[in-house]
């Protein structure tokens, strides 16, 4: 009888699997939990728990970064997490999405623009080298001589220097306030300057850091094998023998290498896959809440005429019910969020914002003045969940009058129509890293500064002109008065269109796993308390 | 025509078909909407980061020199190297093609052992209930979705136990046990939809054959079902079977995509995929060329060998009405 029911669960579940991504309007509550056990954290490792077993760790999609394996290369935030394990950087981000010291123990500011870090004296390189403060002073100036995308989040850093043992001085030519948020990125990472120089080490095919794991294997698409990094400070405190990252396309087959245990620890992409692994009783689903946000692009320069008008556009935005997608889309796990990520310090609120009110009657009479609307929304079926925010919107612009049809688009063909000059679509959803400074990602809303967002958004100077200000401003209440300023222009134009926090979904076994995992994350990196792991 | 003719026409025709996929291929690849950079570089990529990968990949050639650059590599056995991991295709090709080469060789197995006699069984029993069961099950062997059955075992698997496992793929040196297991599954999935096809075609043939005045006659004569099949159904009914389970080879071993994701088996099908997501174009052109040359050799063979069972194929180009 008991066989019978589990295949009947068979049965339906791969039903409900089938139907996923058409069923945003009636989706279950999900089973993953974002209740903390700790203070800031949804699991805090067990030092008492079994420890020195091969940790499994399963992935949706590996790293793929025209620049190979060179951390200032990396892009995404698979890449960080990834890469983040064999490399470290001067700073770091807490459980409280606070700046926390890393490679550098500790720093001053001697004034808006100087800093001038302590290194730690413990650093080792993997191939058994200690790091020094050229090491620091030539990773940061490659940065800057090899712009490449985070190179723009560092900010105007006018010198850099070694200033002592142990020492290094940087200068900003102007204030610039998310500089210790910027520089705990992977992209930042401290390389092996002497080796790189001496050609000692081809750093875009081998990675060598000062990390508490070493890269064993990588065969791309496939799998990744890390061991210890012996001459980390943590190497005898480590909880696991070795990692393996696999990379698995599927989520149903990483839920089940969940309940199967081939997996001790695997990122899921649906809050229905919660549900889903609630029979198993060795695993627990919870998600963790990110800085990213998902947001809706209005194609003001190459979309449909009408979306030229702000009044149109602005009509658009008011009528998106966050809080149904919200509900229907995260089970209520996530939020609304401005351009600056809402659960940052000083960043403008949501509830605030013009377009909060949802006054569907003016919407419907800006529509109704264009005689109506009919436009394509893009997603990509990279990302589950955008296709079910899409249908939300869908739902909530029928009522103002405009007809969208939804085109779900692989990856390749999506960025053509978006990014491309000239753009081709007149909605289309996507998401921002939200970093763990609320100015950085504010960014993006410049096209000059941006530049991808140029073929499908104009922006304006005094949206520039905010941007600068937060970037500069000192936390407080000035700089939060200029994010709000920043955030309502945003919204009146209503070119990018913030939505939701988009939270990370993470399963694992408790039989044979006690991770440490914050509740909240900057940079998509899960893995990032991956020393206090332990797998039996 | 001579046999000797006949087959030389054949294989002359085969390779002019693969010259020209080959163009086809080419440009089907280069008309595809997005390119690589866009996808290992993002959107946030500067002009000029775009035009060193572009360049670094060699796409700034023009676009029949690039043509005749992978032909030309083709032809020495270079396939050229992936854009995001800088690792040989050929490579990846021999750490991949003798995974799916043994899915697709157990699952043939798997199919002619069942198949042939359950489409035999189904025609010779066409009149009852037996024929008719037969009918309706291949009918669902054929209709049900590669997806849905896997994703129905893995959730299967991994609740029930079986002593199998989705995520337990090793390489053949390194675990012949673990290789094998986790075999099991996608040889499962694509060997109900094979069979159900092979019974299906089976069952079609020997009905044909069936109605033929020369085996009425040996009816009328008096001859044993066993006897009228061993002498004039078997040999009568072969091409058409043989075709079709040439077709499925050739599909086998093109890439079996779904069930490599699915069950996460690192195969030619999941190597495309992923290579397709992402436009890596030299994985693509390669696997498709590949995937082609097996369709058109295995034609081939069958084209050979049924014209060696049943040399009045010669006379009629190939086909019998």
């Amino acid at each position: 009888m008991r066989k019978r029911t589990r295949i009947g669960v068979a049965i339906g579940t791969v039903a409900l699997l089938t139907a996923t991504g058409c069923s945003a309007a009636s989706a279950p509550a999900p089973a993953a939990t974002s209740e903390e056990v700790a203070p800031g954290f949804l699991a805090v490792a067990d030092s008492a728990a079994p420890a020195g077993g091969e940790l499994v760790v399963q992935v949706d999609y590996d790293t793929a970064e025209a620049s190979g394996l060179d951390p200032q290369g990396a892009a995404t935030a698979r890449s960080w997490m990834l890469e983040g394990l064999v490399y470290e950087t001067l700073t770091t981000i807490d459980e409280n999405l606070e700046v926390a010291p890393g490679l550098a123990t500790s720093w001053e500011t001697a004034s808006d623009t100087e800093y001038v870090f302590t290194l730690a004296d413990d650093a080792v390189f993997s191939n058994g080298r200690a790091m020094t403060a050229d090491d620091v002073v030539g990773s940061i100036q490659r940065l800057i001589d090899n712009p490449v995308t985070w190179t723009g989040q560092l900010g105007p850093v006018a010198s850099v220097a070694a200033t002592g043992a142990g020492e290094v001085t940087v200068t900003l030519s102007e204030p610039y306030t998310p500089f210790l948020a910027a520089l705990a990125n992977t992209p930042a990472a401290i390389l092996p300057m002497s080796e790189i120089a001496s050609g000692e080490v081809d750093i875009t095919q081998e990675m060598l850091g000062t990390g508490p794991l070493v890269a064993s294997a990588h065969r791309q698409d496939e799998q990744w094998t890390f061991v210890p990094n012996e001459h980390h400070p943590d190497a005898a405190d480590l909880g696991f023998s070795s990692l393996t990252i696999d990379i698995v396309g599927d989520e149903a087959t990483r839920a089940a290498a969940l309940r199967d245990g081939s997996a001790d620890l695997a990122i899921l992409n649906s809050t229905d896959s919660a549900a889903l692994l609630t029979s198993a009783s060795d695993v627990r689903v919870a998600t963790q809440r990110n800085t990213d946000f998902h947001y809706l692009m209005i194609n003001s320069i190459g979309g449909d005429p009408a979306l030229t008008d702000e009044g149109v556009r602005f009509a658009i935005n008011s009528a998106i019910d966050r809080a149904t997608i919200n509900d229907l889309v995260f089970g209520g796990s996530a939020s609304a969020s401005g351009v600056t990520p809402v659960s940052l310090p000083d960043s403008c609120d949501p509830a605030d914002l013009p377009s909060a009110d949802r006054d569907l009657a003016a919407a419907t009479s800006a529509i109704d003045a264009v005689g109506g609307l009919e436009l394509d929304l893009l997603v990509y079926t990279d990302e589950p969940v955008l296709a079910q925010i899409a249908q939300v919107i869908q739902q909530n612009l029928a009522e103002i009058g405009v007809d969208v049809s939804i085109e779900q688009l692989d990856y390749a063909t999506y960025s053509g129509r978006v990014y491309s000059d000239p753009s081709d679509f007149d909605l289309a959803l996507s998401w921002f890293a939200g970093y763990a400074d609320p100015a950085m990602v504010t960014t993006w809303w410049s096209p000059a500064l941006a530049g991808f967002s140029s073929v499908y958004m104009s922006g304006s100077p005094e949206l520039d002109e905010l941007i600068a200000t937060g970037a500069s401003a000192q936390p407080g209440d000035d700089r939060a008065d200029a994010f709000a300023q920043l955030c309502s222009l945003a919204d009146e134009q209503s070119e990018m269109v913030p939505l939701v926090l988009r939270p990370s979904i993470i399963g694992w076994n408790t039989g044979s796993l006690s991770p440490s995992i914050s509740s909240d994350e900057g940079y998509g990196d899960v893995l990032r308390r991956i020393t206090e792991f332990r797998a039996g | 025509m001579t046999v000797i003719l006949w087959s030389l026409r054949r294989v002359l025709a085969a390779l002019v078909t693969l010259i020209g996929v080959s163009v086809l291929i080419f440009a089907s690849v280069r008309l595809m909407p997005g390119d690589y950079t866009d996808l290992v570089l993002g959107p946030l990529a500067t002009e000029a980061q775009r035009a060193q990968a572009v360049a670094a990949s060699g796409l700034d050639a023009p676009i029949v020199e690039q043509y005749f650059r992978w032909v030309g590599g083709v032809l020495t056995g270079d396939l050229g190297y992936s854009f995001v991991s800088n690792v040989s295709v050929s490579e990846e090709f021999a750490a991949r093609l003798p995974v799916t080469a043994t899915i697709a060789a157990i699952t043939i197995v798997v199919t002619l052992v069942i198949g042939i006699p359950l489409g035999f069984a189904s025609a010779l029993r066409s009149g009852g209930s037996a024929g008719a069961a037969g009918k309706l099950l291949s009918a669902l062997g054929i209709s049900l979705p590669e997806f849905l059955l896997a994703g129905l075992l893995v959730f299967a698997v991994s609740t029930l136990g079986l002593g199998l496992s989705v995520g337990q793929f090793a390489p053949f040196a390194v675990d012949p046990g673990r290789f094998f297991g986790s075999l099991v599954l996608p040889i499962v999935v694509l060997s109900v939809g094979c069979v159900a096809v092979v019974a299906r075609n089976t069952r079609d043939a020997v009905l044909n054959v069936l109605v033929e005045p020369h085996v009425q006659a040996a009816v009328a004569r008096g001859e044993t079902p066993l006897s009228i099949v061993r002498h004039h159904v078997l040999r009568n009914a072969a091409a058409p079977i043989l075709t079709i389970v040439g077709a499925l080879v050739a599909v086998l071993l093109g890439g079996t995509v779904i069930v490599e994701f699915v069950f996460n088996v690192p195969g030619m099908g999941s190597y495309l995929q992923t290579a397709l997501g992402r436009r890596d174009y030299a994985i693509i052109q390669a696997a498709v060329l590949l995937a082609a040359m097996v369709f058109i050799l295995a034609a081939l063979v069958v084209d050979l060998v049924s014209n060696a069972l049943d040399p009045r194929l010669r006379l009629t180009g190939g086909s019998r009405r």
